[in-house]
């Protein structure tokens, strides 16, 4: 019975040690942006890249709508800067660059869907508010890019002669589309 | 006799339709006219006024299964009965007990006036939309499936951009499908028991006739699928149990009883319907149960398995049961009508008064039994 008793508090101590260790060993993570960029996705190269890229091309129609359409670029424009972002950070460049050209041209993309729910009469202050706020986000993070990055790189494929990559230029040309 | 009951009735009616008024929205501007604050600002007498109507109701109710079983009534009385609740309960005002209709009517909107995704676009994403002002949970996406997306299309294109008609459109397609329900339900059980039962429980009434809630087509088309299968036709029963899985997704629960069909009209097997209408109401009875996990315990989810259960009109305690549940959820109303909140002490109240009816009458079987 003694036993049995022992038993019961152990059992007792087991989850009450174990919530407490819980709650003293996890930090609180506190978002410092109001806008908030993706995980990155699978990376090219992976199979599951090329399934993405069909993903991808489903949802456009899925996303139907002005406010539909500019939701959907925006959020393929986050999606391929931060691509960009963390293949520049495994100096993949070609790569990266032209995961950067794809967030620029979904970033273009993506306002006129809003003039034009306006020009329908849609109330666009929300959406308006957020593409301002991603402009701000994107900015900083290709800033970020910019000071970590080389200028120029060169990049040698295997069967074809070397191409010269303007990294910082292509990046001011996506500063320069956020700052329209 | 009969005579005095349809007039007692009828007058009844009237009153829950009249009493429906009283809960306009003040921010409901299309309806300004009847407009009265009456339940806002008199919330005990509303309350005392609702508790009454729902017991006058069950009386009624019980009454006209007295009547049935004792032969005073039979199948044309019943619907008669029926057509006089659908004339007088069409006309009632529809957001009395729930807000749901509004957010079917905007989302509607979104998908055919805005032409967006209303699984991507929120309702509150429209500012300047002067249903915002009325319309609860504006910050979700659409809840129900493409089809019914698409049903909703039609009281949204003839409602021609009035509110008003648009309202009573959606509860004409409610309407339309209950009667049409009723319809499958006689001839699926071949007797008018299980349609009264059914057809004039007055949480089944309040939730479809007044409230135009969903769950009526969902429901439909399963009991219509299992219908079809009856003829052996497969393709069609699996197309109507699509579709009706399409409407609110819950019926993913019958898809065990579908593939058992499937099986046994492949194999040219004999069909236990008693059995499969049981395990039917136990699967949507589980699924009742489990709705808290995703939001709450609504009574209109009651209407999941009440088909099934009024297909078992012969089990008596099973009948009782349900009855004694519904008449708890619709007394589970009364917390919020009176206290106005929905935060605490209105969800415990609802929960106690919801569940005290049928451990009562669980309670009161037990004993009578042992006696």
């Amino acid at each position: 019975m003694a036993q049995k008793k022992f038993r019961m508090r152990n059992w007792f101590w087991i989850p009450l040690c174990f919530l407490l260790f819980l709650v003293f060993t996890t930090k609180v993570a506190l978002a410092k942006s109001d806008y908030v960029l993706p995980y990155p996705s699978a990376m090219p190269g992976s199979i599951f890249y090329k399934l993405n890229l069909i993903k991808e091309e489903v949802l456009r129609y899925w996303y139907f709508g002005d406010f539909g359409q500019f939701k959907y670029n925006l959020s393929k424009s986050d999606k391929y800067l931060v691509e960009a972002k963390t293949l520049f950070e495994y100096k993949q460049y070609f790569l990266g660059l032209n995961a950067l050209y794809k967030s620029k041209g979904y970033y273009n993309k993506s306002y006129p869907f809003l003039l034009k729910a306006h020009n329908k009469g849609k109330d666009t202050r929300n959406n308006l508010i957020l593409f301002e706020s991603a402009s701000v986000k994107h900015i900083e993070i290709l800033l970020r890019m910019k000071s970590e990055i080389p200028e120029e790189f060169t990049w040698e494929p295997e069967k074809s002669s070397p191409t010269k990559l303007y990294l910082h230029k292509e990046i001011e040309d996506s500063i320069k589309a956020r700052q329209k | 006799m009969k005579n005095i009951l349809y007039i007692s009735y009828f007058i009844f009616l009237c009153f829950v339709c009249f009493f429906s008024y009283l809960f306009i929205d003040s921010n409901l501007e299309f309806l300004s006219l009847f407009f009265s604050g009456f339940s806002s600002n008199n919330r005990f007498s509303t309350s005392v006024i609702y508790t009454g109507i729902i017991i006058i109701f069950f009386l009624f109710y019980l009454l006209f299964i007295r009547f049935f079983s004792k032969n005073k009534l039979n199948g044309k009385d019943i619907k008669k009965l029926i057509a006089l609740t659908c004339i007088v309960l069409f006309f009632s005002y529809p957001a009395m007990l729930s807000y749901d209709i509004f957010n079917y009517i905007f989302t509607a909107k979104v998908a055919f006036f805005y032409h967006e995704n209303p699984y991507i676009v929120m309702p509150n994403e429209f500012l300047n939309d002067p249903f915002l002002a009325f319309t609860r949970a504006t910050n979700k996406i659409a809840l129900y499936g493409p089809i019914w997306i698409i049903l909703s299309g039609f009281p949204h294109f003839l409602g021609f951009g009035n509110f008003v008609l648009t309202l009573f459109g959606f509860k004409f397609v409610a309407l339309a499908f209950y009667l049409l329900f009723l319809f499958i339900l006689k001839k699926i059980s071949v007797s008018d028991k299980a349609v009264l039962l059914f057809g004039l429980n007055p949480l089944v009434i309040l939730e479809i006739l007044v409230s135009a809630h969903n769950d009526i087509v969902m429901i439909f088309l399963v009991l219509f699928a299992m219908y079809i299968a009856k003829t052996k036709k497969m393709f069609y029963m699996i197309i109507f149990f699509a579709l009706s899985l399409l409407i609110k997704y819950s019926t993913i629960a019958l898809l065990p009883i579908f593939i058992y069909l499937f099986i046994k009209i492949v194999r040219n097997e004999q069909l236990n319907w008693s059995k499969i209408y049981l395990v039917s109401a136990a699967l949507m009875f589980l699924v009742f149960l489990l709705s808290p996990i995703r939001e709450e315990m609504y009574p209109w989810y009651t209407i999941w398995f009440l088909p099934f259960v009024a297909l078992h009109y012969k089990n008596k305690i099973f009948n009782y049961l349900s009855i004694s549940l519904c008449f708890g959820l619709l007394l589970g109303y009364i917390p919020f009508i009176y206290l106005g909140t929905y935060l605490e002490p209105t969800p415990t109240i609802k929960q106690i008064v919801t569940f005290v009816p049928s451990a009562l009458f669980a309670l009161f079987y037990v004993i009578k039994k042992k006696i």
